[in-house]
């Protein structure tokens, strides 16, 4: 069966790529040529909140350069664009309220004096209508391996706002063991922020009525973690991750105040609000990814708790379908409940003197929180994706009433809907 | 002079004593022995320079225990477990790697497809032990969606493979090595030699003696189908093994698969062998006969191969 039959283009084809294959040379020379890719994030991300409350558009980019040897470089650029209606923690009334914008000076018009007032009408929220924010936010990340079995990372943060600079630094290991199946990490975090709120910082607990403003103020968080990952089996993969914080200085919201009502109900008064100058928090994180054939299920539980008495819960699920060429799909499905700080309140007594530490904002409050989203992505070309997410968030209080006789009739703390719809494109070249 | 059964190509094998012995042979050969790959290696040195037989035995040795523990997907520290234990996550490869990446590749566009080194997952079902055995066809069609070399992310150096898929480089690994370890041979040792890795096998040239006698045995139930070669110099590839296979209703299922359908190739040979360049060129043309199955024959002409194929 010996042929004289000249080689065909298949079998030349074969013959040059083994003979590339077996040559050193030439393979050393592909990968100098080919260098070491770039991967570029494009995201947007579009945050609208109802009832004409705060919407935000995010856009985002991320370079990431890898020098080899896992060595990589990670730069974020992203630029924050908030307007709309924020609440200013005052509860709604039977009658028009009237506020001054943060950015005043006087809460009443006189010389050399800015006033920016607005008023709310009977039964609604109140809500600054000014309100707007832009946030310009870089990151830069290093990490590269030690050794066989070990990674170290390292990073810092900057961001600035009009009323909000921020700092921060981060390091860590990791340390692959058990044939790499584990791997054990430890990271400590430390950030500095400086608060100069629009009008100057209001001295907490003031009356809102003295506008009394005092300088800039400073807060410092410094945090830890420490986390185990572990591949239970080829398909699934479990990760464990503690984390304790300490926040320390001004953490008080500068733009909160608390209704303050005589016994019927009726307003009298505000008081801007005025929290602990300290906060630890702890949460515990437990995730889960599995690979069920194409479709890979990613469940997670978090459980938080802090010095202020809010103990949360949050579970997460999602389950990313392949569709084939190169699409999936992305249901995914959050669960979050939190208890109210210590110090929350929805509104103020009249009687007795003021409590030391009052807030009322509703992030501090006692709710139950549900998103339900999903997420389209189609791979562009050999190396791109496309991804367009779509989730809907629905935040309900759990205190949303009262037996005051003047308060009846009213939705003191309304349920807070969000969508959220981001696009972004992955690329790498 | 050369006489080891044809085993299931490439089957990168388990860890095993790292050890070699030389043994001289008549006609002025020294046989260096090892095992490596789960395959019996064999070094043929046209030499009587025991001392350079053991140096060379050492070279081929070693570097076929680093081509292993290197590649091999039954390693947990292997650069292939890394990328199948990757999770989604890209992975930056060395150059080797980054080679024989780009060579299956390349074999996977030649083939139209057929060759595909993410076809492993296929293992799962398919059990080739001689019985009746078949798997469920819906668990076959199951792990079809974790199967394809275009799903896989690959520009060097820099591999992302979709979580649930895996490589290995079963059909190039073995013969890789057995090229790469004539390539240090040649170049340290002035020594006509042989390199035969469990029955793919490369020659640099013919020993003073004349060409190398090359027995290669194709096992086979009914009848004794051993080749008698003369090799100078290239190398020399089969695919296929008579004993992987299941029988059921009167159906012969070979172990070759083919990856559009998850089931095996019909009426592929048992066994075909080729000549050619080199280690690798033999054993992928080898392998892509296989996957052509009732046409391999055709193919093998079509394409101006030498070959002994065994139905």
């Amino acid at each position: 069966m010996q042929l004289k039959r000249p080689a065909s283009p298949l079998h030349l084809g074969l013959m040059a790529a083994s003979c590339a294959l077996l040559s050193g040379t030439a393979r050393a020379q592909t990968t100098e040529d080919v260098g070491q890719p770039v991967q570029i994030d494009a995201d947007l991300l579009y945050y609208k909140e109802n009832g004409g409350r705060v919407q935000a558009i995010e856009p985002l980019v991320s370079l990431k350069k890898d020098f080899g040897d896992q060595r990589l470089l990670d730069g974020t650029f992203t630029l924050d664009s908030l307007s709309g209606a924020t609440p200013n923690g005052a509860i709604p009334a039977h009658k028009v309220q009237t506020f001054a914008s943060p950015s005043s000076t006087s809460l009443t018009p006189k010389p050399g004096y800015k006033t920016t007032l607005y008023t709310i009408a009977p039964g609604d929220l109140p809500q600054d209508p000014h309100f707007k924010e832009q946030r310009v936010a870089g990151d830069l990340d290093w990490s590269q391996p030690i050794g066989l079995d070990n990674t170290l990372s390292c990073g810092a943060h900057a961001s600035t706002e009009h009323d909000f600079d921020s700092v921060a630094a981060h390091a860590g290991v990791s340390h692959d063991f058990n044939e790499k199946n584990t791997t054990l990490s430890v990271g400590v975090n430390e950030e500095y922020d400086r608060i100069h709120a629009h009008g100057g910082n209001p001295v907490p607990g003031s009356d809102y009525a003295l506008y009394e403003k005092e300088p800039s103020q400073t807060k410092t968080v410094s945090g830890g973690l420490i986390g185990l990952t572990q591949v239970m089996r080829r398909n699934w993969l479990t990760e464990l991750n503690y984390t304790l914080d300490h926040s320390q200085g001004y953490l008080t919201d500068p733009y909160r105040i608390l209704s303050v009502l005589d016994p019927v109900g009726t307003v009298t008064g505000y008081r801007y609000e005025n929290r602990p100058d300290t906060r630890t928090r702890q949460s515990l994180y437990w995730v889960n990814k599995v690979a069920l054939g194409p479709t890979v299920l990613d469940v997670s539980y978090r459980r938080g708790k802090d010095s202020w008495d809010i103990g949360s819960d949050t579970v997460d699920a999602r389950l990313r379908i392949n569709l084939g060429s190169g699409m999936y799909v992305e249901p995914h499905a959050r669960w979050y409940h939190q208890t109210a700080a210590d110090f929350y309140n929805l509104y103020l007594g009249e009687s007795g003197p003021a409590p030391a530490y009052m807030s009322a904002d509703p992030r501090l409050a006692a709710f139950s929180a549900t998103t339900f989203g999903v997420k389209f992505g189609i791979t562009t070309g050999r190396n791109g994706e496309l991804t367009l997410r779509l989730e809907q968030y629905q935040q309900k209080p759990s205190d949303q009433s009262s037996t005051l006789p003047e308060l009846q009739g009213l939705d003191l703390n309304p349920d807070l809907k969000a969508t959220i719809v981001q696009l972004s494109w992955h690329f790498e070249y | 002079m050369s006489s080891v059964p044809a085993a299931a190509d490439g089957t990168l094998g388990a860890p095993h004593a790292p050890e070699f012995e030389v043994v001289p042979r008549e006609g002025g050969i020294a046989a260096v022995r090892f095992v490596a790959m789960a395959s019996p290696c064999e070094l043929l040195l046209d030499t009587t320079d025991v001392g350079a037989a053991h140096e060379a035995g050492r070279l081929a040795a070693q570097e076929a225990w680093r081509i292993e523990a290197k590649f091999s997907r039954y390693r947990p520290e292997s650069i292939v477990s890394v990328i199948n234990r990757s999770h989604g996550n890209a992975v930056v490869v060395d150059a080797e790697t980054a080679a024989l990446l780009d060579y299956a590749g390349q074999c996977h566009a030649l083939s139209e497809g057929r060759f595909d080194i993410t076809s492993g997952v296929l293992r799962r079902c398919w059990r080739f032990d001689q019985s009746d055995r078949l798997p469920d066809a819906a668990a076959v069609a199951a792990l079809l969606p974790l199967i394809g070399f275009e799903k896989l992310r690959w520009k060097a150096p820099r591999i992302t493979l979709p979580t649930g898929m895996e490589i290995d480089f079963g059909g190039i690994g073995k013969e890789y090595a057995v090229d790469r370890v004539l390539g240090l041979v040649t170049a340290r040792f002035a020594a006509a030699a042989l390199v035969n890795f469990g029955g793919d096998l490369a020659a640099n040239r013919a020993p003073g003696a004349g060409p190398w006698q090359v027995g290669v045995e194709r096992p086979d139930t009914e009848r004794e189908a051993r080749l008698l070669l003369a090799l100078t110099r290239g190398g020399l590839a089969t695919s296929g093994d008579t004993h992987r296979f299941l029988l059921r209703d009167g159906v012969r299922y070979g172990h070759i698969l083919d990856v559009r359908t998850g089931w095996p190739v019909p009426q592929a040979p048992r066994s075909v062998t080729v000549a050619a360049g080199s280690s690798v060129e033999a054993g992928m043309l080898a392998t892509f006969a296989m996957l052509r199955g009732s046409d391999a024959e055709s193919f093998l002409e079509e394409h101006g191969v030498r070959y002994w194929c065994l139905r």
